[in-house]
C-alpha cells in the first residue's frame, strides 16, 4: 500500500468502522431477528414465515403502511416546494435576504421535540393561533388532533419547518447557475415566470429528483418523535406511522423478530419506492 | 503534497502517542464502565439503580427513601433513574434488558408486569421474602400482592402502593349549585343527574372528567356484576359485546354522546380534563391518587374525594392501580437490591412516600396511621381509598394485556368523541386478539 494510500485507510477507517458496527451489524442482525421469535429478554429461534404471517393478519399494519404513505404525499411535495421556493426567492443578496435565509434554516437546527410543542401549542383548537387566524377570516378551524385529516394536515405542516438542509442544497444550485442564461432569457424578453420555468427549474432538476428521494426516505423513516409527542398515533391510527408501529412491538410489548420483520418490511417498501421515483426521473431524464 | 506529508511524520510520534493514550483511555474505561452495581467494598458503596417513572413530587420522595436507606446502610447507595411516563419505562426497560445493563430494581404497574413475568425476565420476590427478617407479606393488603402473583403463583414483585379510581370532586362548584357532595358514593343515574347540573358548557365548566379508556370502563362493568374478559385467567377476547356489559359500555359513552356532561372532543383537546380541574372548570375527575400532589397545589377552592359510581342496583367495586418493585433475573445486584426494596417497604420507609401524597401504602399499619390519613391536607375524605381496597379488581396479568389495552383505549376513545358508531366501536373491540403468553 503507498503511503497516500495507508493514509487514506486511516482517514476512512473510522468511518468505515462506524458504518460496520452502526449500520452493517445491526443490518445483518435484524435481517436474522427478522425470522425469529426474539424477545427483549430471550433468545429467538427460527420461525421461518411465522412474523409475515402474523403481520399479513394485523389490521394494524395495513392502517400503518397507509398512515406511512400519505404522509410521504402530503410532507414530500410540500417540503420540497417550500425549500424550492424560499430558496430560489432567497438566492439573490438583496438586503435582508441574509437574515430571511437564516430564518429558514433556523428551524433545522431545533429538535423535534421541541417543534412538536411548538405545533401542540399552534393548532390547540380553542387557544391556538392556527385556529385564532381561522377564526378572524371567518372560518371555524378543525380539531386539529382530534380528527384524522387534520392530524395528518397538521403533522405535514409541523414537518415544513425543518427544510433547512435542502434548502441551502437549492440555493447553493440556484447560486451557481451560469448568469448568462438569465441574460440571454432577459434580451430575448422572457419574463420572470419563464426564466424560472424554462431556465432554473431544468438546470436544478436533477438536483430536485435527488432531493425528492432524500425527502421520500426520511419521511417515511424519521417520524417516531413527532408521532408520539403528538398523536402517539391516534386519531383511529390515522397518524400511526410505520416506524411508530415498530417502536411500539421492538419496545413496548418486548417483540424484537417482529419488530425486525416489520422494520425489514419498510426498507423493501422505501426501496421499491425510491427505485420508481429513481425510473421516472431517468425517463425524464434528470438522473 | 511532500510538505504535507513531511509535516505529517514530524506529527506522527505525537498522533501515535495521543492514539495509544485513548486506546489506554478506552480500555481502562471499558474495564471499569460503571454497571448495575460496582463491587462492595469499605471505601466505595455498591450502587443500586431504581428505574421509576412519575413526576418531581415523586422522584423528591424515592430520592429521600434512598437517602435514609443509605444512611442505614452506608455500603450501599441508590440511584434514582425517573422517567415521564409508563410508555418511556416500558422502553427503557426494554433497552436495558436486551443490552444487558437492566435497572438493579424498577416500579412497575401490575397491568404491566405480565409481560416481564411471562419471559422469565423477573427474579420472584416470593423465596427472598421467605427468608427474610423484615418483610412479612401478612402486613400488607392481600389485594395488589394478588394481582402481582402472576399465573396465581409466586409473588413476582412486592406492592409498593394500592391505589384505586376515585372521583375527585370540587366542594366549591357543588356548593355554587347547591348540591350535596355525595361522600358515600352514587349510583349510575344519580351521577348523570348531577354532572348534568353542574354542567354549563357556555362557560366551559363541565360535571365530568374522564379518559374513554379500558380502566374506566372496567370498573363500570365489573359494577354491572359482570366480566370484562372471557377467562381471567387465560382471556381470548373481550366481553363487551355482551349483556349486561354493553349497559355499561353505553353509560360511558352516553356521558359524552348523550347527556354531554363531559369535555366534548375539541374541548378536551384544547384543555385536558386534570387541568380544567385545576382551573376550577370541572366538578368531577376520575382518577387515581396520582393526581394527590399536583392537586394540593390548589389554593382558590376546596376539593376532596368520594368513591366511584356503581350501577343501579349493581356491585361497589373500581379499579386497582398498583405499583411493585420488581427485580430483573440473573443480576449480582439481586441482595443490594432487595435490601433497598425491604427497607422502602418497611414501616419508615413506607412513611416516607406516603407523606408525599403520591402513594396509597401497600402495608396496613402504614396505610392506616397519620402519615396516609393527614387532616392537615386534602383529601379530607382519603379514607375512600382504604375503602377501596375491600372492593378493588385488577385486569388480567398476562403477557398480552398491555397491547389490548392500549388498542382498546384508541377504539374507545374514537367511539367516545362520535368518531366512530358504537356498533364499529364494538365491532372492532370484538375482533382485538389475545396473543398467547407463550
Amino acid at each position: 500500500m503507498t503511503r497516500w494510500g495507508a493514509r487514506s485507510a486511516l482517514l476512512a477507517g473510522p468511518f468505515i468502522l462506524g458504518v460496520v458496527v452502526l449500520l452493517g451489524v445491526p443490518m445483518l442482525l435484524t435481517g436474522w431477528y427478522a425470522f425469529t421469535n426474539q424477545t427483549a429478554f430471550t433468545p429467538g429461534t427460527f420461525t421461518g414465515l411465522d412474523n409475515l404471517r402474523q403481520a399479513w393478519r394485523d389490521p394494524l399494519v395495513g392502517a400503518a403502511m397507509r398512515a406511512s404513505l400519505v404522509h410521504a404525499l402530503l410532507t414530500v411535495p410540500l417540503r420540497l416546494a417550500a425549500a424550492t421556493a424560499f430558496a430560489l426567492a432567497l438566492a439573490s443578496p438583496r438586503r435582508g435576504n441574509r437574515i430571511a435565509r437564516a430564518a429558514v434554516y433556523l428551524p433545522s437546527v431545533l429538535p423535534d421535540l421541541s417543534l412538536a410543542l411548538l405545533a401542540l401549542w399552534a393548532f390547540n383548537p380553542v387557544f391556538g393561533p392556527v385556529n385564532g387566524v381561522l377564526r378572524a377570516i371567518g372560518v371555524t378551524g378543525p380539531n386539529w388532533f382530534g380528527s384524522p385529516w387534520g392530524a395528518r394536515v397538521a403533522i405535514a405542516a409541523m414537518m415544513l419547518l425543518p427544510i433547512g438542509e435542502a434548502f441551502l442544497v437549492v440555493l447553493a444550485a440556484r447560486r451557481s447557475l451560469d448568469p448568462s442564461l438569465y441574460d440571454a432569457g432577459r434580451i430575448d424578453g422572457a419574463s420572470p415566470r419563464q426564466l424560472l420555468r424554462h431556465i432554473t427549474l431544468p438546470q436544478i432538476a436533477p438536483l430536485l429528483a435527488l432531493l425528492a428521494v432524500r425527502d421520500t426516505i426520511l419521511s417515511l423513516q424519521v417520524n417516531v418523535v413527532p408521532a408520539y409527542a403528538l398523536t402517539d398515533g391516534g386519531p383511529d391510527s390515522a397518524t400511526l406511522f410505520f416506524p411508530v408501529l415498530i417502536f411500539d412491538h421492538a419496545f413496548e410489548l418486548f417483540r424484537f423478530g417482529y419488530g425486525a420483520f416489520l422494520t425489514l418490511a419498510l426498507l423493501v417498501v422505501t426501496a421499491l419506492l425510491v427505485l420508481g421515483q429513481a425510473l421516472f426521473a431517468r425517463s425524464r431524464g434528470w438522473l | 503534497m511532500d510538505g504535507d506529508m513531511t509535516s505529517a511524520a514530524a506529527r506522527r510520534p505525537a498522533v501515535r502517542g495521543a492514539a495509544s493514550a485513548l486506546v489506554a483511555a478506552l480500555v481502562v474505561a471499558g474495564c471499569t464502565a460503571p454497571g448495575p452495581a460496582t463491587s462492595a467494598s469499605d471505601a466505595v458503596p455498591t450502587t443500586i439503580r431504581l428505574l421509576m417513572f412519575g413526576g418531581p413530587e415523586e422522584r423528591a420522595a424515592y430520592q429521600e427513601v434512598a437517602t435514609a436507606f443509605h444512611a442505614q446502610r452506608p455500603d450501599l447507595n441508590v440511584v434514582i433513574d425517573a422517567v415521564a411516563g409508563q410508555d418511556e419505562l416500558l422502553a427503557r426497560l426494554t433497552t436495558g434488558f436486551a443490552g444487558g445493563n437492566p435497572p438493579d430494581v424498577f416500579l412497575v404497574n401490575f397491568r404491566r408486569y405480565g409481560q416481564f413475568a411471562a419471559l422469565g425476565a423477573l427474579q420472584p420476590v416470593q423465596p427472598l421474602i421467605e427468608v427474610s427478617d423484615v418483610i412479612d407479606l401478612a402486613d400488607f393488603f392481600e389485594e395488589p400482592l394478588t394481582a402481582f402473583r402472576y399465573d396465581g403463583g409466586d409473588l413476582s414483585c412486592l406492592p409498593q402502593n394500592v391505589s384505586s379510581l376515585v372521583t375527585y370532586v370540587n366542594l366549591d362548584l357543588f356548593e355554587a349549585a347547591g348540591l350535596d357532595v355525595p361522600f358515600d358514593g352514587l349510583d349510575w343515574n344519580t351521577l348523570v343527574e348531577v354532572a348534568t347540573a353542574l354542567t354549563d358548557a357556555d362557560s366551559g365548566v363541565y360535571g365530568l372528567g374522564t379518559s374513554p379508556s379500558l380502566v374506566r370502563l372496567a370498573p363500570l362493568v365489573w359494577s354491572t356484576g359482570a366480566e370484562l374478559v372471557d377467562d381471567m385467567v387465560a382471556p381470548t377476547r373481550l366481553t363487551l359485546d355482551d349483556f349486561p356489559q354493553r349497559d355499561a359500555l353505553d353509560f360511558l359513552l352516553d356521558l359524552n354522546l348523550v347527556h354531554e356532561v363531559t369535555p366534548p372532543d375539541l374541548a378536551e383537546q384544547a384543555r385536558g380534563s386534570h387541568d380544567r380541574f385545576l382551573d376550577g372548570d370541572l366538578a368531577m375527575l376520575w382518577s387515581s391518587r396520582i393526581e394527590v400532589p399536583t392537586f394540593r397545589t390548589i389554593t382558590d377552592f376546596a376539593w376532596d374525594v368520594v368513591p366511584f359510581p356503581i350501577a343501579p342496583g349493581g356491585r361497589d367495586v373500581t379499579m386497582l392501580h398498583s405499583d411493585a418493585f420488581c427485580l430483573p433475573a440473573g443480576l449480582d445486584t439481586t441482595d443490594a437490591a432487595w435490601a433497598f426494596v425491604e427497607f422502602a417497604s418497611t414501616v419508615p420507609g413506607q412513611t416516607i412516600l406516603a407523606e408525599s401524597g403520591r402513594t396509597v401504602p401497600s402495608r396496613i399499619d402504614v396505610a392506616a396511621s397519620a402519615a396516609f390519613l393527614r387532616n392537615d391536607v386534602p383529601p379530607t375524605h382519603a379514607q375512600v381509598f382504604l375503602d377501596n381496597i375491600q372492593v378493588v379488581r385488577a385486569t388480567p396479568s398476562t403477557a398480552s394485556w398491555n397491547e389490548v389495552e392500549r388498542r382498546a383505549d384508541d377504539i374507545l376513545e374514537a367511539a367516545f368523541y362520535g368518531r366512530i358508531s358504537r356498533e364499529d366501536a364494538r365491532a372492532r373491540l370484538r375482533e382485538l386478539s389475545f396473543a398467547p403468553d407463550s
